[in-house]
């Protein structure tokens, strides 16, 4: 086994990356992905591995150097990491490296040294740090085919073949490949979105060597640090007793609430761990005089939870200005309808109407005392906020 | 009022200003003050209509940038803007990032660029709460010196697209004359309208394509110094 040295990633991979395997981090444009492939070459070098890294978008001397901004120490490994630059022919440059892909617009000079380090290095963890890159001057269809015989050639002679890939529009075709069948396993990683991307994730597409279960995970990138796992934070708001508490208690596995006269004075906080995500939950007080908490709360979360009850539209207004301040921030939400139970209650899709919201918005129907609906809610809220992946 | 305007005056009020969400074109030779003309519109962007700028940058260093309106005495409000620098690492320069420049580590690295492209918008537009943004992407054409046509189509594609999700408003400085018209054709497909800038007699004109329903008229200007002067409209 090879760790990827990513936290949780190798938990969920049953330990790490079996010899003789593929791994692609496959990344939306925007995000962080090809710190994956960068930290993986350090997991590997930790427990004492050889490491291959093929640089192809920039000079192997910028990569040390992002290398030495992130902590990592890679003196002790001089020995045991090779480069294989493909960037300073690209652009007429001498390179001072062992390997070289004298012509890298040809993908036949890759074959040539990929296939020679292959057969002649022990057991290695060879990454590749753009894979698009490669694609974008050898050809789409040129690039899966050396991949290919890569993937084979590596299972023969035990290495661990990684490739960061940004998924630029390529044609479906490719991008089917390269998610599906082309690689032993698909680490997607991906942004959270709503008008601009602000937060990152990472999850299992496919592993065909453990048991995958939905699994996503926030990170962000520390410099010094690398990939770090973190805990985000959802925002639950409404008008005055529409039963935020009640849901944020019902959502969490612990919670706290500060109340004054069994109302909300400062703010509900809890956290859940549910299918693999965790998050922590904070709950609005519903006055108007504590609309500042709401702006305060907002800027910092990554998703908000709109509750209402359903029997009472009066409040409507104060709904839709609540959710106003949110989305301001761009935040994605999900309303709830909450006290489904109690007669009068209007259906979601009369909510729906009243708020004139957009076909795609959800509009859960729950009963937050009895716990009905909330884990749904929860689940809608998540694949809202990593687009479903 | 409209979303948001290029600060030259003779050409907001043909076209009433630009609608957020549009990507434009900054095209023309080279040497006929492209550079004055976007640095003339960050300027007026940041400081008169507190938008927030992002400038990604494949020529000059992002110091050689700020250094340009010190010169010029434009005092530019620096928590409005970012620069993505793709220069300085490949110059090993020693680059260092700080909370108004970020660096890349090559004009080939579209992937690094579209990372700090999106990091700089979570900035402005969660963390400042700003969501008048532009970006302006200086130039493609020394990016298509790297990549190809198709690989440039794919990054502009996702980026384009991001600005008109953000509401922002995009502006890409292509050399005229540099690039097969196959090339500029395929990449206009991916814009709202153009910039166009030409040099005739020694005279450099300017006009907008695209964003009013008719082009507006071409403007003569000359640039002194930071100053951009339309002298008459023709």
């Amino acid at each position: 086994m090879v760790e990827t040295g990513i936290p949780k990633l190798d938990e969920f991979l049953g330990g790490g990356i079996p010899k003789g395997k593929s791994l692609v981090y496959y990344s939306q444009p925007g995000v962080e992905g090809e710190i994956f492939g960068l930290q993986t070459v350090y997991g590997t070098l930790k427990k004492g591995g050889t490491c291959v890294f093929v640089v192809s978008s920039t000079m192997p001397e910028i990569i040390k150097d992002q290398i030495k901004e992130f902590g990592w120490d890679m003196n002790s490994y001089k020995d045991k990491l090779f480069f294989v630059d493909s960037y300073n022919p690209l652009i007429g440059a001498h390179s001072d490296e062992k390997y070289v892909v004298s012509n890298p617009d040809n993908i036949e000079y890759f074959n040539k040294t990929i296939t020679d380090i292959i057969k002649k290095l022990p057991p290695s963890t060879i990454v590749f740090g753009s894979l698009s890159t490669i694609m974008d001057l050898c050809g789409e269809k040129e690039t899966i085919e050396a991949v290919r015989n890569w993937n084979k050639l590596a299972m023969v002679y035990d290495h661990v073949l990684v490739y960061n890939f940004t998924a630029w529009p390529y044609s479906e075709q490719t991008l089917d490949l390269i998610k599906g069948s082309l690689f032993n396993s698909v680490i997607t990683i991906g942004g959270i979105a709503e008008r601009v991307i602000f937060g990152q994730y990472f999850g299992i597409l496919k592993s065909d060597w453990a048991e995958v279960s939905r699994k996503s995970m926030l990170f962000r990138v520390l410099r010094p640090g690398g990939i770090r796992i973190f805990i985000p934070k959802i925002l639950v708001t409404g008008p005055f007793d529409a039963g935020k508490s009640t849901f944020v208690h019902a959502l969490s596995t612990r919670a706290i609430s500060v109340d004054r006269l069994g109302t909300t004075i400062a703010m509900d906080h809890g956290h859940v761990d549910y299918k693999g995500f965790s998050a922590d939950i904070f709950g609005t007080p519903g006055q108007e005089r504590f609309d500042p908490i709401i702006k305060l709360l907002s800027g910092e979360s990554m998703g908000v939870f709109l509750i209402v009850d359903s029997t009472n539209p009066s409040d409507f207004v104060r709904a839709k200005y609540m959710l106003d301040i949110t989305k301001s921030y761009g935040l994605p939400y999900v309303i709830i309808a909450n006290k489904q139970d109690l007669p009068g209650a209007l259906k979601p899709e009369e909510i729906r109407e009243q708020f004139h919201l957009p076909e795609d918005v959800p509009v859960v129907p729950v009963v937050a005392k009895d716990k009905k609906g909330v884990f749904e809610a929860f689940e809608v809220l998540i694949d809202r906020i990593t687009g479903g992946v | 009022m409209s979303d948001y305007t290029t600060g030259i005056k003779e050409l907001d009020d043909v076209i009433g200003g630009i609608r957020k969400g549009s990507n434009i074109m900054l095209i023309g030779p080279p040497m006929s003050g492209k550079e004055i003309i976007l640095n003339h519109i960050m300027y007026h962007g940041a400081a008169n209509n507190e938008n927030a700028i992002i400038t990604v940058t494949t020529r000059e260093s992002a110091t050689h940038i700020l250094e340009w309106f010190q010169a010029n005495n434009l005092i530019l409000p620096m928590s409005r803007i970012g620069i993505v620098d793709c220069v300085s690492k490949t110059l090993g320069g020693t680059a260092v990032e700080n909370e108004n420049i970020k660096i890349a580590s090559s004009p080939v690295d579209l992937t690094g660029i579209g990372v700090k492209i999106s990091q700089f918008l979570e900035e402005f537009f969660i963390k400042k709460n700003n969501q008048k943004i532009q970006l302006h992407i200086n130039s493609l054409s020394t990016i298509l010196m790297y990549s190809n046509i198709q690989t440039v189509f794919r990054f502009l594609h996702v980026f384009t697209g991001r600005i008109k999700a953000a509401g922002a408003l995009g502006i890409y400085v292509i050399e005229s004359g540099m690039h097969d018209e196959q090339a500029i054709a395929t990449l206009k497909q991916l814009f709202d309208g153009l910039i166009e800038i030409k040099s005739e007699d020694d005279k450099n004109l300017i006009r907008i394509v695209g964003v009013s329903p008719k082009p507006t008229p071409w403007f003569e200007y000359e640039i002194e110094g930071n100053n951009l002067k339309i002298s008459r409209g023709n």
